[in-house]
């Protein structure tokens, strides 16, 4: 108790020295949170999404299906059993059924994925009731990226040729009704929604689907007939981003560490040597060296307690600002070609785990870096530190 | 490219040969397909068909010939004469099987699934449109539905509609000249309705006493471009085809 | 009097030994960390520069307005007179042709025929002349069995299809699809490694083949899908990028001809712009605090060496030398110590720097059972700032420190 008090009001006796210090060791505390913070914030929020949009709480698939290989399609669609109907009509479920089509933009033509979706559906937050309020069957929407590289506008139509489950051609232009944003780009890119009721009479896969999805707070893993496939299976690519992009902040946050540490071992080597009086009335009056030591490193580790206090003052309005506005990176991953599910803007998230973790791995270093000098008083001959004299 | 023309040249044929009350289909499967049923048993209808094709690409044409033999329509043998990088490249197709064989490879290689819908060499045929053999008779209901004019002949247009379900097209037109028994236009159409592609035929001539168009343009409708042109330079019928040409081991000589 | 402190620095070690080393880590440590964020943030395209995009790219109009189908028969022609021009008129750029493509790989059986087959990206880049195009899509050590190509009719294909169809080292797959002109495509590569790139679309497969072996199979000789332009330095310059593209497409690219060739930027083609913008800020913002918490150090190591010594200012002062002259030499004293450690940081933290830029950070033990297109490797860049931008803390802050000590 003696130590963190004599430390603390040697801390603040000693006024400007102290407290570049903690500034300095605030700014690698607020750096390390913050990098973090963007990272989990990327992080949830992609998932966030990725479930709002596309795999709920995870997803039933038809066995054959592989959505790696397109060529399974034309042979992934099962009945929907009455028991799953009545999931479906509970909003626990939500059918999609997908199918392959050729679409003829301007002449071009692009390969797409046409995916029937229930309108009234409520476990997703794809628009598709947008899709209901046209009187045209053969209303579509799609994503901003769909829209941008078909050059496609809400209100136009376009011709879309696709084959019925017998293989038989049949073509008809579909109208774009609704242009929506959503920063999945599995759920953007070449994918075309309809209304599955039209999707299957297109098809002659009456009540057919590929696949259901499970609303978020659906958890169920078994349903018979279909393979469930769970968040961890269905996120894998996403999960690998992000742990080599935490790998890469490694050497970031070893960097600040190595910078504030720099600071207080600096400070530490210069208070021991200009206060080897103090260091000899402390053994004079009859403290261990131990204890002495113990001081002396105690005041150096408080540093970054004091860090994390200013790191506090001026970093949680800080975070506070930066989680509810987001950090604009003004376009998102996916304009920038990139199949990562990421916002234009991110919302950093810190949680508490990752600032108890900031502040213990960085109260644990100052309390090392603090110490190494301090050994050297155990070697000090109290006789001559009290005369001042350097040892 | 020769077995896309004799794809083409069958199907027209046989989707003449009607099986119900109509005679004009009937009339123009006798003029086109082979007399001598009784000479050969086992191979009626047979015939080689020597033919070039050419595909307007986007740059450039490209040209080529081919001679196919065939026997009935489940079996058909094609050899590629020309150019000199196809020379050599050969077709079988027996019953719903296809195989090509490079002779710069040594490979035969088995076209299934998902590859008989791609195009045949950037023509506007998939390997697919080659590939039914069924009668058009036998899975189309026909009716005429009009009478035109095309090049100053009288042509029945016929409407075939798909009476099975596992058809490519669910429709088809097909434009009759009624004194000749030769199709001059064909039209093949989705279920909507949407015309998907269509074939002219034009250049009738009288071969073995039997008329019929060496040439004939084929093109995708929603595609950009000119479309594929066939020209038949000659067609033998009842000529002797030994049968190991209808082998796998043929591909390889 | 400088040579005078210098020996003073130099011989007395309490005064300059700690100071100089505290210095020169603080250089290192603003140097390597700049380094790093601007390697990190330059990542995304970098990656996108190595793999798709280059730094600018030639394609022809058509084929650029439909390059999501990777239609062969809109590829560029004549490139080799056009990558003659284009290193002509750019010494300091490097010109690569490269082409993608996609087929089926056809595995046969021991009588010639189909044994077993599937769909596959291809891509044909420069193995036999061009280590840095290997060394660029990272090939080597996403290699999982085998060696690049090494002469004509070499394949590498993905590792996974190589083991669901049992395909080893030194068997034949053939390559089967349309050539550039529609002809069929048929070519037989002999196995001669096997890739993951972490990619599962890739990795279900893909097949990489020498580019002149691709345009003799694809009917596309002097012909390719797009030529990349890179800068030597390896650094992405969205100015002289601009120039180029510029330039090039007024003298080239006629719009009246659709296949006439046409140059992009690496932002134009992939939207990174706004991006690139972003990144640069984020990074500028994170490198500003680092040299600023940095500065703080330094300052407090100036300060520091000022206090040790206040006994031998007292000294100084008794034996009768004038507080200005003293202080004056205090900080000639912290100038030189500045200069010097900085010079050593600067130099160390180069190097540091290079080595991560060249080698990177192997994070793949850490990321066990990770495999990205670009593995867990992560490198630092090397930038022009980084030549000054040690002194600002290291000369700057340690001068003012010492310089407030009064």
């Amino acid at each position: 108790m003696l130590a963190i008090k004599l430390a603390f009001k040697n801390l603040l006796g000693a006024g400007l020295r102290t407290w570049l210090n903690v500034i300095v060791l605030s700014f690698a505390f607020v750096l390390i949170i913050f990098y973090n913070g963007m990272i989990d914030g990327w992080n949830r929020q992609a998932r966030n999404d990725t479930q709002n949009w596309e795999i709920g709480s995870g997803q039933f698939w038809h066995p054959a299906y592989d959505r790696f290989d397109p060529y399974t399609i034309a042979e992934s669609n099962a009945v929907i059993s009455k028991d799953i109907q009545d999931l479906i009509d509970d909003d626990k479920l939500t059918p999609v059924l997908i199918r392959q089509a050729t679409l003829y933009p301007q002449g071009r033509l692009q390969s797409v994925l046409i995916k029937g979706v229930d309108p009234n559906q409520k476990v997703l937050e794809l628009p598709t009731a947008d899709i209901q309020n046209s009187q045209n069957k053969y209303a579509a929407i799609i994503g901003k990226q769909m829209a941008k590289s078909t050059k496609l506008n809400v209100g136009d139509k376009v011709l879309m040729r696709w084959r019925d489950k017998n293989g038989t051609f049949d073509a008809h232009e579909i109208e774009i009704v609704s242009i929506f944003k959503c920063d999945v780009p599995t759920v953007d890119n070449g994918n075309i929604y309809l209304d599955i009721k039209t999707l299957q009479d297109m098809t002659t896969l009456q009540d057919q689907a590929t696949m259901l999805v499970a609303h978020r707070e659906y958890e169920n893993t078994k349903l018979e007939g279909w393979e469930h496939k769970n968040l961890g299976f269905l996120l894998a690519e996403f999960d690998k981003i992000i742990e080599s992009k935490k790998g890469s902040g490694l050497i970031l946050q070893s960097i600040l560490l190595i910078l504030a540490m720099l600071a207080i071992f600096d400070t530490q080597v210069l208070s021991i040597f200009r206060r080897q009086k103090e260091i000899g009335t402390y053994i004079a009056l009859g403290l261990t060296r131990a204890k002495v030591v113990g001081i002396f490193t105690v005041e150096g580790a408080a540093h970054s307690i004091l860090a994390a206090i200013v790191g506090a003052i001026y970093g949680v309005p800080l975070f506070i600002y930066l989680s509810k506005n987001g950090i604009y990176y003004g376009t998102s991953a996916q304009d920038a070609g990139m199949n990562i599910p990421m916002a234009e803007t991110l919302y950093p998230y810190y949680s508490v785990g990752l600032v108890i973790t900031s502040i213990i791995i960085v109260v644990v270093a100052a309390t090392i870096v603090s110490y190494l000098p301090a050994r050297k008083i155990s070697k000090m001959k109290p006789t001559q530190a009290l005369k001042g004299k350097i040892q | 490219m020769k077995k896309i023309a004799i794809a083409i040249f069958t199907s027209l044929t046989l989707s003449l040969t009607a099986q119900t009350a109509d005679e004009i289909l009937i009339k123009v499967d006798k003029n086109m397909s082979a007399d001598n049923r009784i000479v050969e048993s086992s191979m009626t209808d047979n015939r080689i068909v020597e033919s070039s094709m050419t595909i307007h690409g986007k740059r450039n044409s490209r040209t080529m010939t081919s001679r196919s033999y065939s026997v009935g329509d489940k079996k058909s043998f094609t050899e590629y004469l020309s150019p000199a990088r196809e020379k050599g490249t050969k077709m079988l197709k027996l019953e719903d099987k296809l195989w090509i064989y490079s002779p710069s490879t040594d490979r035969t290689i088995k076209i299934s699934g998902h590859m008989l819908r791609q195009s045949v060499m950037g023509s506007d045929f998939s390997y697919e449109d080659m590939m039914d053999d069924r009668k058009l008779t036998d899975i189309y209901t026909a009716t005429i539905i009009n009478e035109e004019e095309i090049e100053g002949r009288k042509t029945k247009v016929l409407k075939l509609v798909a009476k099975v379900s596992d058809v490519a097209y669910h429709s088809r037109k097909v434009w009759i000249d009624t004194e000749r028994f030769v199709p001059l236009k064909e039209e093949l159409f989705a279920k909507s309705g949407q015309l998907l592609k269509r074939s002219t035929l034009s250049d009738v001539k009288k071969l073995q006493g039997k008329w019929f168009a060496m040439k004939i343009v084929y093109k995708d409708m929603l595609k950009q471009g000119k479309g594929t042109e066939m020209h038949i330079s000659s067609i033998k019928f009842n000529q002797k085809i030994p049968s190991y040409i209808f082998t796998k081991a043929a591909l390889k000589q | 009097m400088i040579s005078f402190l210098l020996k003073g620095i130099l011989r007395d070690r309490s005064r300059s030994l700690l100071p100089v080393i505290v210095v020169s880590l603080g250089v290192f440590l603003t140097i390597v960390m700049s380094a790093w964020i601007k390697g990190i943030f330059s990542e995304v395209i970098d990656m996108n520069a190595k793999f798709t995009t280059g730094h600018v790219k030639v394609m022809t109009r058509v084929y650029a307005e439909n390059s999501n189908q990777m239609p062969l028969d809109l590829a560029l022609l004549g490139v080799n007179e056009l990558k003659q021009n284009l290193e002509k008129d750019y010494t300091d750029m490097e010109w690569v042709c490269r082409i993608n493509f996609g087929g089926l790989l056809d595995v046969p059986d021991k009588n010639g025929e189909t044994r077993a087959q599937g769909p596959a990206a291809g891509k044909a880049i420069d193995f036999f002349n061009n280590p840095k195009e290997v060394e660029r899509m990272n090939i080597v050590k996403s290699i999982v069995d085998g060696t690049i190509p090494k002469k004509p009719g070499e394949a590498i294909i993905s590792h996974e299809f190589a083991e669901k169809f049992g395909l080893g080292l030194g068997q034949k797959v053939t390559l089967f699809g349309s050539t550039m002109n529609g002809s069929m495509l048929f070519k037989t590569f002999t196995v001669c490694g096997t890739i993951r790139f972490g990619v599962t679309m890739l990795d279900r497969g893909a097949i990489l083949i020498d580019i002149s072996d691709a345009q003799l199979a694809l009917d596309m000789e002097n012909g390719s899908t797009e030529m990349l332009g890179f800068f030597n330095d390896g650094e992405y310059d969205k100015l002289k990028a601009t120039e180029v593209v510029d330039a090039f497409n007024t003298k080239y690219s006629k719009q009246n001809d659709e296949f006439s060739p046409q140059m992009f930027r690496l932002e134009q083609q992939a939207g990174l712009e706004e991006y690139l913008a972003m990144a640069e800020n984020m990074g500028g913002i994170m490198i500003t605090f680092f040299i600023i918490a940095m500065s703080i150090v330094l300052w407090n190591t100036g300060l520091l060496g000022g206090l040790r010594r206040y006994t031998e200012y007292g000294i100084r002062l008794a034996l009768g030398e004038e507080k200005k002259h003293i202080y004056m030499t205090m900080i000639y004293e912290a100038i030189l110590i500045g200069i010097i450690g900085s010079i050593i940081g600067t130099v160390l933290g180069l190097g540091m720097s290079y080595y991560l830029q060249e080698v990177g950070v192997d994070f793949s033990d850490i990321t066990k059972n990770i495999n990205m297109m670009i593995p867990p490797i992560y490198r630092a860049a090397i930038y022009p700032d980084l030549f000054y931008i040690g002194f600002i803390p290291g000369l700057v802050a340690m001068t003012l420190g010492n310089a407030l000590v009064r």
